[in-house]
C-alpha cells in the first residue's frame, strides 16, 4: 500500500502526467467531434451516411483513438526512474524489488485505464454534441457506450502495462517512447496489412475486436483490403490483450536481477 | 558495537573486478572515512551494502542482515549516493513526500529537515532548478527522513561551499556523538582528516588499510612515530609518491 501511494504521488505531482491526459482528451475529442463533419463533407458519403446507426457507432468509436497515450504513460512511469536516477531512492526506500515492480504494474494499469476512460468518455460527449447538429443522424446502438468505456478501460490498462515493460527494457526514455510509438503506429499497422491472417491477433486488431466493429474498408486505389469480419469476438480479444499485458509484465521482471545505477 | 560489515565482498563486472574480497567492519558512534582513488571500488562496495548491486561473492551486512532484509530500511539506514537522484519535475518537498510514502514514514518531519539542511526557502521549487549543493543538501534531508541509526554517505561534500562543508562536518560529529554510525566516502582528504575517527582505505577493490586515523597515518619509516597528514599517509599506502 505504501508503494502504491508513492507511485500515485509520483504521477500526480508531475505536469507531464496531466499533459498526457490533456493530449489524450484533445485527440479523442477532436477525432470524435470532427468525424461527423468530415463524413458530411465527403462527396461519396453514401459509404457511411450519418443516417445509418453503424455510421454513428463508428463516429463514437473514434473516441477510443487516444489509447496510444496510455502506452506512453506506462513507458514514462518506468523510464523516468532511470532518467532521473530516482530508481536509487525508490529501491533504498523499498529494497524488495518484486514489491516495487508490483506497485508499478498496478499503478500503470489503473492510470492507463483512467486516462483512456476519461479521454473516451469526453470524446463520446463531444461526439454527441457534434452529432446533435445533424438532425437526420441516426441514434447509436445503446450498448456501445458501455462497451466502449469497458474497452477503453481494458485497452488503457493493458497498453500501460506494455509501456511499463518497454520502459523497463529500454532505459532511455526517448528511445523507449520512440520504439513504443513506432511499433504500435507503424509496425503493427503494416503487419496487419501484410499478414492478414494474423492481423486479428495484433494489438490494433484486438482493440478493433473489443470495439465490436465489423467494418469493411475497401481501398480500391491500392487494392489493400482489411476485413475485420473474422476478427476475434470481444471477450477472447480482451483475454488475449490481457495476456499480452501479463507477458510484458513478466518481461519487466528482468529488472529484478539488474544492478541499479 | 559493529554496525556494518563487509565479509569477503567481491563484485565483478565481466572482466573487471571492482571489489576484490573486501573485509572491514564499521563501529557505531564513530565517523569512518571510506577512502580510495577514483575507481577503487568505494561506490560499488556501498551499492552492494545498500542492495543496489548484487555481490558476486561474499556479503555486506547491516547489523548482521543484508539491507533487503531490514523491515523499515530508511529508519535504520540513511544514504546519500547520488545527488541527481531526484525527479526534476517535482519540488524538493514533493520528492521527500514520495520517499516517505514508499517507506511508510511520516512526512511530518519534512519541513523540519528542509530547514535543517537550509532548504526551507526552496522547499517548493522544482529540483531541476537546484544547484549541485542544494541537491546534495536535499539528499542529506532524504537520508534523515527515518531518523536512522546509520548514515552511509558517498561524497556528501560534493558541491557544498566552505560554509556548507563546515556545517556538514559539525553535523556528522553531532550524529556520531549521539551514538550513530557514520560511514562517509570522500576524495577530500584534508577535510576528512578533520572529520573522521576511523578510516578504511581501498585500492583496486582491495583493502589497503583500516583502523583509527591515528594508527593509519602513523609513518612506520619515521622513528619518532609521528603521524603524517592523511593525504601523505594515503599516498604512501596506495604506493604513489608525491
Amino acid at each position: 500500500m505504501n508503494l502504491l501511494k508513492s507511485e500515485f504521488l509520483k504521477l500526480a505531482y508531475q505536469r507531464r502526467t496531466w499533459g498526457l491526459f490533456a493530449a489524450a482528451i484533445f485527440l479523442s475529442v477532436l477525432a470524435t467531434a470532427l468525424t461527423p463533419w468530415a463524413l458530411s463533407r465527403m462527396k461519396n458519403a453514401v459509404v457511411m451516411p450519418l443516417t445509418l446507426t453503424s455510421s454513428v457507432d463508428g463516429v463514437y468509436s473514434k473516441s477510443l483513438g487516444a489509447y496510444i497515450l496510455a502506452l506512453v504513460l506506462g513507458i514514462v512511469i518506468m523510464s523516468s526512474e532511470f532518467q532521473h536516477h530516482t530508481a536509487i531512492a525508490t529501491f533504498l526506500a523499498a529494497p524488495k524489488r518484486l514489491s516495487v515492480l508490483g506497485a508499478k504494474l498496478i499503478t500503470a494499469a489503473i492510470w492507463g485505464a483512467v486516462l483512456n476512460v476519461v479521454a473516451t468518455g469526453l470524446g463520446m460527449v463531444s461526439g454527441a454534441i457534434a452529432l446533435s447538429m445533424y438532425k437526420d443522424a441516426a441514434k447509436p446502438d445503446s450498448y456501445i457506450f458501455v462497451d466502449y468505456i469497458a474497452s477503453a478501460a481494458l485497452t488503457g490498462a493493458v497498453l500501460a502495462l506494455v509501456g511499463l515493460a518497454i520502459g523497463t527494457l529500454i532505459r532511455n526514455q526517448n528511445a523507449a517512447v520512440s520504439v513504443g510509438l513506432v511499433f504500435f503506429l507503424v509496425v503493427d499497422r503494416i503487419l496487419g496489412l501484410v499478414w492478414t491472417e494474423g492481423g486479428k491477433y495484433l494489438p490494433s486488431g484486438l482493440i478493433t475486436s473489443m470495439m465490436q466493429l465489423h467494418i469493411d474498408v475497401n481501398i480500391k486505389s491500392t487494392g489493400l483490403r482489411i476485413n475485420t469480419a473474422d476478427y476475434l469476438d470481444p471477450l477472447p480479444a480482451a483475454a488475449l490483450m490481457f495476456g499480452y499485458g501479463i507477458a510484458f509484465a513478466l518481461i519487466s521482471l528482468i529488472t529484478l536481477s539488474r544492478d541499479i545505477d | 558495537m559493529i554496525s556494518i560489515e563487509f565479509k569477503g565482498l567481491v563484485k565483478r563486472y565481466k572482466d573487471l573486478t571492482a571489489v576484490d574480497g573486501l573485509n572491514a567492519s564499521i563501529e557505531s558512534g564513530r565517523i569512518t572515512g571510506f577512502l580510495g582513488p577514483n575507481g577503487a571500488g568505494k561506490s560499488t562496495a556501498l551499492r552492494c551494502l545498500l542492495g543496489l548491486a548484487a555481490a558476486t561473492d561474499g556479503e555486506a551486512l547491516i547489523e548482521g542482515k543484508p539491507y533487503s532484509h531490514l523491515t523499515t530500511p530508511l529508519a535504520k539506514v540513511g544514504a546519500v549516493l547520488d545527488s541527481s537522484g531526484f525527479n526534476g519535475a517535482l519540488t524538493g518537498a514533493q520528492n521527500l513526500k514520495v520517499i516517505c510514502a514508499a517507506s511508510g514514514l511520516n512526512p511530518n518531519r519534512i519541513p523540519e529537515l528542509l530547514e535543517l539542511v537550509e532548504l526551507g526557502q526552496a522547499a517548493n521549487k522544482r529540483t531541476k532548478g537546484y544547484s549541485l549543493g542544494m541537491k546534495q543538501r536535499l539528499s542529506l534531508a532524504a537520508a534523515l527522513l527515518g531518523d536512522p541509526d546509520i548514515l552511509v554517505l558517498d561524497e556528501p561534500a560534493n558541491g557544498l561551499d566552505p560554509v556548507g562543508i563546515a556545517w556538514l562536518r559539525q553535523f556528522l560529529r553531532t550524529q556520531a556523538d549521539a551514538g550513530k554510525t557514520v560511514l562517509v566516502s570522500s576524495h577530500q582528504l584534508a577535510e576528512m582528516q578533520h572529520t573522521v575517527d576511523d578510516v578504511i582505505i581501498i585500492n583496486h577493490g582491495k583493502l589497503i588499510a583500516a583502523g583509527p586515523i591515528g594508527d593509519v597515518t602513523r609513518n612506520p619509516a619515521d622513528p619518532s612515530g609521528a603521524a603524517q597528514s592523511l593525504e601523505d599517509a594515503f599516498m604512501r599506502l596506495i604506493g604513489v609518491s608525491k
